[in-house]
């Protein structure tokens, strides 16, 4: 199937193209941006990121590491110290916060790679270029060969900088 | 069997790549990677100089023992432990950038952010060797993490010296997180318009950035979630680094104020140092354009406020000092003052409570060569103020017959230069292989400003 990449200045006119895109049933779609920016990111997937399951799961895996961690290795090797319970919580809530932000931060780091398909490699999407991570914007669409005029003609209509056809 | 594409397909794409032009961000915030600038090989070959005879220091006293610090009875809590202190509170103004003001929306932050977020990773790292130098046995680190050992002998969790320990830990690993997921589009701005072996590596750091929408997405997700984890991370930090303190019973540690106190006072010294790095880098790399007056002028007025919570804090200590009754802590503060470390004292409050007064002056908060000499007296005042609240307090206890003068050897004072070494040179590295401001930051301002839209 072809892929048709086109090249847009205004971040307004992205998020307006995907949503005229999705309308016409043209889901197999993604855009490059230079920066984040909501108005696209809303227009390609409305649905909240994953990436704060991974924060909270992360969290509450921290916090309960750090309380039983305590506690257990408190009780494993019992020693009086200033006349305190050996499991003594107070103390503990400050192990127990630090660890909470150190689980919930590294599973968030987590989340993103696995979210954003983030992982080492040479070989990038054949549509990408250093113009978008420069200033500019794109959006590719794959289509049936019989959709190409009609996805080109909308591009363009809607103040796209030119449109191509990308070689898979 | 495709059909051939529609003609007006066919001629965009000959006339695509050739006269690409780069957008002028990118290369003005490149720019410094480009090139190897006279001063910046200079400070470089300096701070590894310096490193370097701090390297020899430490060998030194690994090899001899502790005895070549200059530790006195009952003194033995000194420079390697204030230069801890000192370099923890230097990063808190990193992330007070990075996260804080991010949760607030303050944009204006995006243009220091970067390089405030270095100098908390390299300050924390720097920091993070003091407590093993401090130690003597460098090799014994590892009895402070808890590990399964034979002897069934696990930490004391009640201590506050492990507190710090795993809030140390954390606070770095979660400020390495944060700045290299800020870095991750940077990185690949600096990929594409590289080649060779740099672009190998670039290409592996970025970890395939294409800037796509979900990609985008779960970045500024991620960013909200860190800033939100780091905010109470790192006030969480200093207070405990002071509760190290405070939770003993010396004359002038035990006091409850110490928490806030010592957030304050690092969140000070931490703006000056952001000064004192960022006003040299953007004069030799020619960022006039990006890191403005407007910005010295923020962190300076955020440096007048912190300095009078300071100064708030000084004068606390020594009313409840006054106001407790207990004649051990009237002595401790009196003696601060007027006793054998006058000196430190005095230098204190003039650097971080007179001096910063300057700064209600418009002229004086938009004057770069003031602000310069003005971070750099800050800087001194605040790792005096740490040598006042330690040295003074323990030299100074219960019993007269007890008390002991102490005076920073040689190694000491050797290694506390070689920590700024160690800081400068990973800061003078890090501006040369990577953007030292955010770009896609600047950029997402710059498209806004240019076309409008939402925010």
């Amino acid at each position: 199937m072809p892929t048709l990449l086109s090249v847009f200045d205004r971040p307004q006119d992205v998020a307006a193209v995907v949503t005229k895109l999705k309308g016409r049933g043209f889901n197999d779609l993604e855009t490059y941006s230079p920066a984040p920016f909501e108005e696209i990111e809303d227009a390609v997937d409305p649905r909240p990121s994953p990436v704060r399951l991974f924060t909270l799961i992360g969290g509450l895996a921290g916090v309960v590491t750090g309380f039983a961690m305590q506690i257990w290795m408190s009780l494993d090797w019992p020693l009086k110290i200033a006349g305190k319970p050996y499991a003594s919580i107070p103390p503990y809530v400050i192990i127990g916060f630090e660890l909470t932000i150190l689980f919930g931060g590294l599973l968030t780091l987590v989340g993103l790679l696995f979210v954003g398909r983030l992982y080492p490699r040479f070989r990038l999407d054949p549509a990408y270029s250093m113009r978008f991570s420069a200033e500019e914007f794109g959006i590719v669409v794959t289509c049936k060969d019989r959709d190409v005029s009609e996805v080109d003609a909308l591009m363009r209509s809607n103040s796209a900088k030119e449109v191509s056809l990308v070689d898979a | 069997m495709t059909p051939p594409p529609p003609a007006t397909a066919v001629a965009d794409m000959a006339q695509s790549s050739p006269a690409f032009q780069d957008s002028k961000i990118n290369r003005d915030i490149l720019n410094p990677t480009r090139y190897v600038s006279l001063p910046w090989l200079g400070l470089l070959l300096l701070a590894v100089l310096g490193v370097g005879q701090a390297v020899f220091s430490l060998g030194y006293q690994t090899y001899v023992g502790l005895g070549v610090a200059g530790y006195q009875a009952p003194v033995f809590w000194a420079v390697y432990i204030i230069t801890f202190v000192f370099w923890i509170g230097i990063g808190h103004a990193g992330t007070l950038i990075s996260a804080i003001l991010f949760l607030f929306r303050a944009k204006w932050r995006n243009a220091i952010n970067r390089g405030a977020e270095a100098m908390t990773v390299f300050a924390v790292l720097t920091a993070a060797l003091f407590p093993l130098i401090h130690i003597g046995r460098l090799w014994k680190f590892y009895f402070l993490i808890p590990y399964p050992n034979q002897r069934g002998l696990w930490v004391n969790f009640k201590s506050p010296l492990l507190w710090d320990v795993f809030a140390i830990n954390t606070y770095m690993t979660i400020s390495i997180v944060f700045f290299y997921v800020g870095l991750i589009p940077d990185i690949a701005v600096a990929r594409d318009r590289s080649t060779g072996l740099k672009r190998v590596i670039y290409a592996i750091l970025c970890l395939g950035w294409q800037g796509t929408s979900g990609q985008w997405k779960a970045h500024t997700r991620t960013v909200l979630h860190l800033s939100g984890l780091a905010t109470p991370l790192v006030l969480s930090v200093h207070s405990v680094v002071s509760w190290d303190f405070a939770m003993s019973i010396i004359p002038g540690w035990h006091a409850t104020i110490f928490a806030p106190y010592f957030v304050a006072g690092a969140i000070f010294g931490g703006f000056a140092m952001v000064l004192t790095v960022m006003i040299p880098s953007r004069r030799i790399f020619g960022l006039e354009a990006y890191i403005t007056d407007y910005h010295f002028e923020n962190m300076s007025r955020f440096i007048l406020f912190t300095s009078w919570i300071v100064g708030y804090a000084y004068g606390m200590e020594y009313f409840i000092a006054w106001y407790s009754g207990v004649e051990a802590e009237q002595t401790s503060f009196f003696l601060r003052a007027f006793g054998p470390y006058w000196v430190s004292t005095w230098i204190m409050i003039s650097a971080n409570c007179i001096f910063p007064q300057l700064l209600w002056f418009k002229k004086l908060r938009t004057h770069v060569p003031t602000l310069f000499v003005l971070s750099v007296i800050i800087n001194i005042g605040m790792w005096f103020e740490r040598y006042v609240i330690i040295i003074t307090s323990t030299s100074r206890d219960f019993i007269p017959g007890a008390w002991g003068l102490y005076i920073p050897s040689p190694v000491e004072l050797s290694i506390l230069a070689g920590s700024f070494c160690w800081f400068a040179m990973f800061f003078l590295l890090f501006i040369k292989f990577f953007p030292i401001i955010a770009i896609t930051e600047v950029k997402e301002l710059a498209i806004h400003e240019k076309y409008g839209g939402a925010h």
